[in-house]
């Protein structure tokens, strides 16, 4: 397998930007993208969800711009838009034909540097991000488990609250908060601006260098927040709400992007539930027992910067005993640590790693994502490269050492849905 | 590789009628093969709707030479991903994975499409995953609202029920069905081989010649298909499910087919009205303006037959009359004074400028060729799309506009708590209330129901 690297050159303005670029003139489009080093790692108690609602404010309107003109402007010059908001950073992008990257590069900045903020506008978002919660998670089938999983499994660290924050926060959210938020995770010295596809290199750091050059940095944010406590003991809890099956979503503490675990317990992920040769599916999805069973691992540059949950659900099938199903998967687990497996499974796995980080950098979006999300949580874009060598050296012995290590009983948090009927919901109090 | 160009795609025609059609791709060591048979959900018999889904889906669990688990582990041993799957007019099995393994690869794919052995057991469990995910299904609002309101607008069309059937009616498969449909459905000189990757033309013929090269089944005829009846009146469903506290909404028009010459400019109204994102009226609306909303789009379908021209949004149960107030009036207005040359430059420009994001990775290729190759629109399609939108007018537009934007003759659908909002509804037309205990047993059906008298 010839090597594959994205060989991402990285510069960095007087003000602390930092820009990674990489030219690739094979097809004519050009991917622009900024990543803020914020994310809801970032908030505090009291104002969860600031940073998802002000990557929506970053849409209504700057000096310049009326509001939705900068996505009315992007759209007319054949370009395709958007931002997300995670718990450890907020990034936009712009995906235009190659012979726009100019307007994207001042328009950004533009919104970065003159963002306009009112009360009017402030108010309009708080409901449209307040109907997205109840998309994503109130109305969801299994978002609110998933909330109470990480409100249980975390009793110090950020990641306790959602990327969409609690409603009553997004209830009672402040101008002030905003324009204290924008001051403090919108600084030159706390993003990456990222360059893939058809456009020549020192332009563009001409056109960056032009149109941010003139901001100015900000004194170091807060410190990193607390470490989460270890666990001692498992964490059980209930959940009840209209549904149709049982399902359990459970958690373990695991490390955050930088340490080397974290390549042994992707490739963990991939034995365990990934395709329709792995354990997960042929036992428990395949024969009709669970609705679906998954490990769930995020590629590398999409793992959490600090210590997160390696989450591992399944939703029971009709009649089957949402306690059997548990019991079965936790016992898959368990032969994992006990070494069972062979070398070719690993190798099955491996294989499909390959493939699959491979077909990842098909696009040049995916591609910029990958550096920029590496540069923000790990400080190393070059980090990417590694992922294919760092899988590749996976033994069975890691496997299992990370097996025992993380997935224990005493580390694990789980939270089970109960079904209950449209008139017993009546009789609890409605969750926002 | 960009502009695909018409002339680096190859099509040759196998002796046994398999169409064969081949593109080179050298960025990246990748293949994407699809099979695509032109026979899709379509042909479900009444009573066996998702048969044509199942029937593809049964060629990767057992050949004459593989059982379900030897085929899942030579797929992902070479690091492959497949799916099989039908929609409207079209069954598909696709397969990506390295180019080194593109001759293993296609041994893979003609041992299932070739000799399927339909082996009882794995159909009977199958069924058994299909009918739990349907019954997981039901908690997902946006998917029932969905089926109702394509169900309602193609009535009495093959097209009405959804490609992974009902409840009822997978219950009611047997378990020769799906070896049945094959041979009544599949044939070379129905189906269509695509291989895009880092291979010469001559490699991928000859590996369709060797893998696919000795398939043999007649061809099966086509039967003409009804065109769906353009809804006059409005017509609403409201689906109660008390426990949400947020509706989710539908409203349905009839579109076009994809022969219809008005194919592009319709595409270009639409992105005005309501597919452009943020460009759009209703976007602009809804959402900027009111904060009504997260997200609201207009979509249609094109197919062989007329397909649907749907606005889906959702809202807190509060506003949902507000919302549905909003859209029509945005129709109306849209309807009365058309749209401004300023807004079809912008479209133009969109559609336009972003038709190489929409031909950068093999997938998306793909995607783009198939739709052509089924619906027989010659590849310089692609060439000619620039200068098409490009001569697109706003009478057109406007014309598209009043002909199919019919804010008096629509179906509404809106799934959340009935008795905040269906009482308002009925002053804007009949409604027919659907209860969460008959939705939840999955054998709901429309029009048989009793009229709301509103609580």
């Amino acid at each position: 397998m010839q090597n594959i690297t994205l060989d991402f050159q990285r510069d960095q303005l007087s003000n602390g930007l930092k820009v990674l670029t990489l030219e690739d003139p094979s097809h004519p489009i050009v991917t622009y993208q900024v990543h803020f080093a914020t994310g809801s790692r970032n908030e505090r108690p009291g104002t969860t969800g600031i940073s998802h609602l002000f990557e929506h404010m970053m849409f209504r309107g700057s000096k310049e711009l009326g509001p939705e003109e900068f996505a009315r402007i992007i759209q007319a010059n054949g370009g395709t838009l958007n931002a997300f908001t995670t718990i450890d950073n907020t990034s936009y992008f712009e995906n235009l034909p190659a012979d726009k990257l100019a307007l994207a590069i001042r328009l950004e900045a533009e919104r970065f540097a003159n963002l306009l903020l009112n009360q009017e506008i402030l108010d309009t978002e708080r409901e449209v991000v307040r109907s997205e919660r109840k998309l994503r998670t109130v109305n969801s089938p299994f978002g609110l488990l998933i909330e109470q999983l990480f409100a249980i499994a975390f009793d110090q660290h950020p990641y306790q609250w959602p990327v969409i924050g609690w409603d009553s926060d997004l209830r009672r959210l402040t101008l002030n908060d905003c324009l204290e938020y924008y001051r403090r995770g919108y600084a030159p010295n706390n993003a990456v601006v990222v360059i893939v596809g058809d456009f020549k290199r020192e332009e563009a750091l001409a056109l960056v260098d032009k149109y941010y050059g003139h901001l100015k940095p900000e004194a170091p944010g807060d410190p990193p927040p607390a470490p989460e406590r270890p666990q001692r003991g498992e964490k059980r809890s209930i959940y009840k709400k209209v549904s149709q099956l049982e399902a359990f979503f459970a958690g373990f503490h695991c490390p955050g992007i930088t340490d080397p675990d974290v390549f042994p317990l992707l490739v963990l992920g991939h034995i365990l539930s990934h395709g329709k040769s792995s354990r997960f599916y042929r036992r428990f999805v395949k024969t009709g027992k669970a609705v679906d069973a998954q490990v769930e691992v995020d590629p590398p540059p999409f793992w959490s910067m600090d210590p997160g949950l390696l989450q591992v659900y399944a939703i029971a099938a009709p009649g089957v005993q949402l306690g059997d199903l548990e019991h079965d998967i936790w016992a898959a687990i368990e032969e994992i640590k006990n070494g069972e497996f062979d070398d070719a499974e690993l190798a099955k796995t491996k294989r499909g790693l390959t493939a699959s980080c491979i077909m990842g950098l098909q696009s040049i979006f995916f591609q910029g994502l990958a550096g920029g999300l590496y540069e923000i949580k790990a400080g190393d874009c070059g980090m990417v490269n590694t992922v294919l060598t760092r899988c590749e050296g996976i033994t069975a012995q890691d496997i299992q050492r990370v097996a025992q290590r993380y997935l224990s009983e005493d580390n694990r948090t789980v939270v089970t849905l109960q079904p209950i009927t449209p008139e017993e919901n009546e009789r609890l109090e409605p969750v926002e | 590789m960009f502009p695909v160009k018409t002339e680096n795609i190859t099509k040759v025609r196998l002796d046994n009628g398999l169409t064969v059609i081949g593109l080179e791709y050298h960025k990246l060591p990748l293949v994407h093969i699809t099979v695509m048979v032109k026979r899709g959900s379509e042909l479900d018999a009444a009573g066996k709707e998702g048969l044509a889904d199942l029937t593809v889906e049964m060629l990767t669990l057992g050949t004459g030479r593989r059982n379900s688990q030897q085929l899942a582990l030579e797929m992902e041993q070479l690091g492959a991903q497949y799916t099989a799957s039908s929609g409207w007019d079209a069954s598909f099995v696709e397969v990506f994975g390295l180019s080194q393994d593109f001759t293993a690869l296609m041994d893979l794919v003609g041992d299932m499409l070739l000799q399927p052995t339909f082996p009882q057991e794995e159909t009977q469990q199958s069924q058994q995953r299909r009918i739990s995910r349907l019954i997981q299904q039901r908690d997902q609002t946006e998917v029932i609202a969905n089926e109702i309101i394509v169900q309602l607008l193609l009535k009495n069309t093959p097209y009405a029920h959804p490609p992974y059937g009902t409840i009822p009616s997978l219950q009611g498969l047997a378990a020769g069905d799906p070896r049945s449909f094959y041979h009544h459905h599949y044939s070379p000189e129905d189906t269509v081989l695509l291989v895009i990757g880092d291979l010469s033309p001559e490699e991928i013929r000859q590996g369709a010649e060797r893998h696919l090269g000795d398939w043999k089944a007649e061809r099966k005829v086509d039967h003409p298909l009804p065109a769906p009846v353009r809804p006059t009146g409005r017509k609403i469903i409201v689906v109660d499910r008390p426990d949400l506290s947020q509706s989710q909404i539908r409203v349905g028009l009839l579109g076009i087919n994809r022969k219809d010459k008005s194919y592009i400019p319709f595409k270009v109204m639409n992105y005005i009205f309501g597919g452009g994102g943020f460009s759009s009226r209703l976007m602009q609306r809804i959402r900027a303006e009111k904060g009504y909303t997260y997200g609201i789009r207009s979509s249609f379908q094109a197919g062989h037959i007329e397909g649907p021209f749907i606005i889906s949004t959702f809202t807190p149960t509060s506003t949902t009359v507000p919302v549905i107030e909003e859209i029509v009036a945005v129709m109306e207005e849209f309807v009365a004074e058309g749209a401004q040359a300023q807004e079809l430059e912008a479209a133009k420009n969109f559609f336009r400028g972003s038709f190489p994001l929409q031909l950068e990775t093999p997938g998306q290729i793909a995607a783009e060729l198939l739709k052509l190759e089924l619906y027989d629109i010659p590849f310089d399609y692609l060439s000619l799309y620039p200068a098409a939108i490009g001569n697109v007018t706003l009478e057109e537009i406007n014309s598209l506009a009043s002909t199919y934007l019919l804010p008096e003759d629509l179906i509404l659908v809106a799934v959340g708590r009935a008795e905040d909002f269906s009482e308002p509804l009925q002053n804007w037309g009949e409604v027919e209330l659907v209860e969460y205990a008959e939705l939840a047993r999955g054998s709901f059906s429309l029009n048989t129901s009793r009229h709301a008298s509103t609580t």
